[in-house]
């Protein structure tokens, strides 16, 4: 909506000044025209000019050579008259013209037309000297304004200016209203297009064309999500029915292996290999729900239940678990927590991030079979920082762009599920997970959560 | 009934070789009365004339779901559930809506797991521990002996009490032998809080109880701390 507010006082203003323009640009003209034209009537001399041209010596009337050529060129003839009303000498004077004028004749032509001939007055020594112009050459007209009138020029001008100026403003607005009110459907099922919300626009009117063009987008547009969404949704429920068919056999493989494994009947050597079909086995249950669990959290199904989290005991019963299930000495977990971060509470889903973490450290005890040093540490700056690193083989350079630059849901990689999973499950908690090779050998996985505002909920 | 393999049982799954698998664990781990069931119709006429003591039923039957079946169950008769899930989502549902199921698995199972966990809904619904509870142990750390019941510590030229916050730490070391607990759960424990504000407090009280329970307090033998995590009660002795 803010958008065609703009609009419209943009408009408004653009109206008001092309008047503006225009108005001051007519003036102009106007002016240039009128001296134009004055110049045009009077272009070699003027009344004044011709009447000198002719003089008298020893009772004879003489035009000189260039008042005369003047005259004739554009079709003028020129008479004076005496005190008296007679005409003492003429030139040209057309034969519709008397010979005699009193002084209402006189008072009548001076300033208009003599016969319909357009003439001009002019007085001289020896009498009134009159210029005729051919007839219809010359349209007259006198101005008369009160002298109050011509004083206030100054205030009127800029008055009538601002006058206008108001006009052009409020039609502008008004039009600029109706614009508006057709445009504001538009604006909104623009907005509403963005926020994935179905338009039906009414194509009446003058942006009809543009209502229509908004509706069959909109319409292509909810048609395109529903079918990729039917298609993640196909492929999570394919994923999740094969994982599913694969459960049941696996048990009974499971179930059957792991009784000979502990059958005392049997030879050792077999009861190994009943054993070997064991793990072979748990580690395809273990590919098949971490298969089901990536293709749901990259299609946002799976459920993330958010409590808040105290990461630093969390991390400390993690570690302790890794410890007490066993783990050969060739490892050592170290927790280092951050004094600031002791309390650090985080919104998240618990199982989740357990598992996230517990990825890392399997990841880099799975590496790195002679053992290593691993290091959970967590600080707190603007979120949470949690990292597991460890002194280990560390990740090829393919596998780090890999991981820090992923494809679209290229989720088979050669590295497994298990650091796709962390970085997925880092990604539903609005966090970022960053991998690195450290520099004095090993490698080092940072994952910063958003710190709960609410720290003692 | 004297024990939990006297309790009739009644597995409902379609897969005809996994109710053989499990019928055949369940024996080998010494349970006679089993019967089996295909789909729910079965299932229902079984339970109606057997009144089996436990069911261990599958979500998906060809002919219902396992969690309306369970309900259907515990309408007429309150009935330990065990449920045999293939579907990991069944989890989050019986977590999320408490369906009351007793206790769950996830396909693919280990024997094992399924043994463990059915025996203990059994002990639980009818050997409950009130009844089990017999006395606290007694345990010896070298040739101090320890006494739960009393919280006493006998040394060689000794008798000393533990007081209650001493007592609650050992016990959950005692519980957790061989294995580090974290400070975490030493306090919340002892004072329902996480570590974060104890951590003092828990140093002073492991130093007290060390002064009771260790020849030389200063150069700890059975209660070790490790560092950053917790601490670790080890070469406990039987009475």
């Amino acid at each position: 909506m803010k958008g065609i507010t703009k609009i419209l006082s943009r408009y408004v203003l653009s109206a008001a000044g092309v008047t503006l323009i225009l108005l001051v640009v007519n003036f102009a003209v106007l002016a240039m025209w009128t001296v134009q034209a004055k110049q045009i009537s009077q272009k070699d001399y003027s009344v004044s000019q011709l009447a000198d041209g002719l003089t008298k010596s020893n009772g004879v009337y003489t035009l000189s050579k260039s008042a005369r050529d003047t005259i004739e060129k554009r079709f003028q003839w020129a008479m004076l008259l005496d005190e008296d009303g007679n005409v003492i000498w003429s030139e040209n004077l057309p034969d519709d013209l008397p010979l005699r004028y009193s002084v209402s004749d006189v008072a009548g032509f001076t300033r208009w037309y003599l016969n319909d001939y357009p003439v001009y007055v002019w007085r001289n020594p020896y009498g009134l000297f009159v210029l005729g112009s051919a007839k219809g050459s010359m349209w007259k007209f006198g101005i008369e304004l009160p002298q109050k009138v011509m004083e206030n020029t100054l205030v009127w001008i800029p008055a009538i200016l601002i006058f206008n100026g108001v006009a052009a403003v409020l039609l502008a607005l008004l039009f600029g209203l109706r614009l508006f009110h057709s445009l504001k459907p538009l604006a909104k099922g623009i907005e509403d297009m963005t926020e994935k919300r179905p338009v039906e626009l009414s194509t009446r009117g003058l942006l009809g064309d543009l209502a229509a063009g908004i509706n069959k987008t909109s319409a292509q547009l909810i048609k395109q999500e529903a079918n990729l969404s039917k298609r993640d949704n196909a492929r999570t429920t394919w994923i999740a029915g094969v994982s599913h068919d694969i459960r049941t056999p696996l048990s009974i493989v499971m179930g059957y292996a792991s009784q000979l494994e502990d059958d005392s009947e049997l030879p050792q050597s077999k009861r190994e290999q009943a054993g070997i079909i064991c793990r072979q086995s748990e580690r395809i249950k273990a590919l098949v729900s971490d298969l089901n669990l990536a293709s749901k959290l990259e299609y946002d199904m799976q459920p993330i239940r958010r409590n808040a989290i105290a990461l630093a005991a969390l991390l400390r019963q993690m570690a302790v678990d890794f410890l007490n299930s066993g783990l050969s000495d060739s490892y050592f977990i170290d927790v280092i927590i951050r004094e600031d971060a002791q309390n650090a509470m985080v919104i998240g889903d618990e199982e989740l991030l357990r598992r996230a973490v517990s990825n890392l450290i399997v990841n880099s005890i799975r590496y790195n079979p002679n053992g290593c040093a691993i290091k959970v540490t967590l600080d707190k700056g603007i979120g949470c920082s949690l990292s597991v690193s460890d002194s280990g083989i560390g990740f090829t350079q393919e596998m780090l762009d890999d991981l820090n630059h992923p494809k679209s849901s290229a989720y088979l990689q050669n590295h497994g599920l298990g650091l796709t999973i962390v970085r997925q499950i880092i990604k539903a908690h609005r966090g970022t997970t960053e991998f690195r090779n450290l520099p004095e050998g090993g490698c080092t996985v940072e994952l910063c959560l958003p710190v709960s505002t609410v720290e003692d909920n | 009934m004297n024990d939990i393999f006297d309790c009739k049982l009644l597995i409902v799954d379609d897969e005809p070789e996994l109710r053989r698998m499990v019928n055949e664990i369940l024996r080998r781990e010494g349970f006679m009365k089993i019967i089996s069931a295909a789909d729910c119709k079965e299932a229902r006429q079984f339970f109606a004339h057997e009144k089996p003591d436990a069911v261990i039923l599958d979500v998906s039957l060809p002919d219902g779901d396992g969690f309306s079946l369970m309900r259907e169950f515990r309408a007429a008769l309150a009935v330990p559930v065990l449920f045999l899930s293939a579907r990991d989502e069944d989890e989050n549902r019986l977590l999320g809506l408490g369906l009351g199921a007793d206790d769950y698995i996830t396909k693919p199972f280990l024997p094992r797991e399924l043994t463990l966990r059915l025996r203990a809904v059994l002990s639980r619904a009818y050997f409950p521990t009130i009844l089990m509870r017999t006395e606290k142990p007694i345990f010896h750390l070298g040739e101090t002996e320890v006494d739960l019941n009393s919280g006493t510590v006998i040394t060689k030229n000794d008798r000393l009490t533990l007081t209650a916050k001493e007592f609650t730490l050992l016990e959950k070391l005692y519980e957790n032998r061989g294995n580090i607990v974290t400070g975490d759960s030493l306090c919340r424990a002892a004072w329902g809080d996480d570590l974060y504000g104890y951590e003092n407090t828990l140093m002073v009280h492991i130093r007290r109880l060390r002064e009771k329970i260790e020849p030389e307090p200063s150069s700890p033998r059975y209660l070790l701390t490790v560092r950053g995590l917790g601490y670790k009660l080890t070469g406990v002795e039987g009475k």
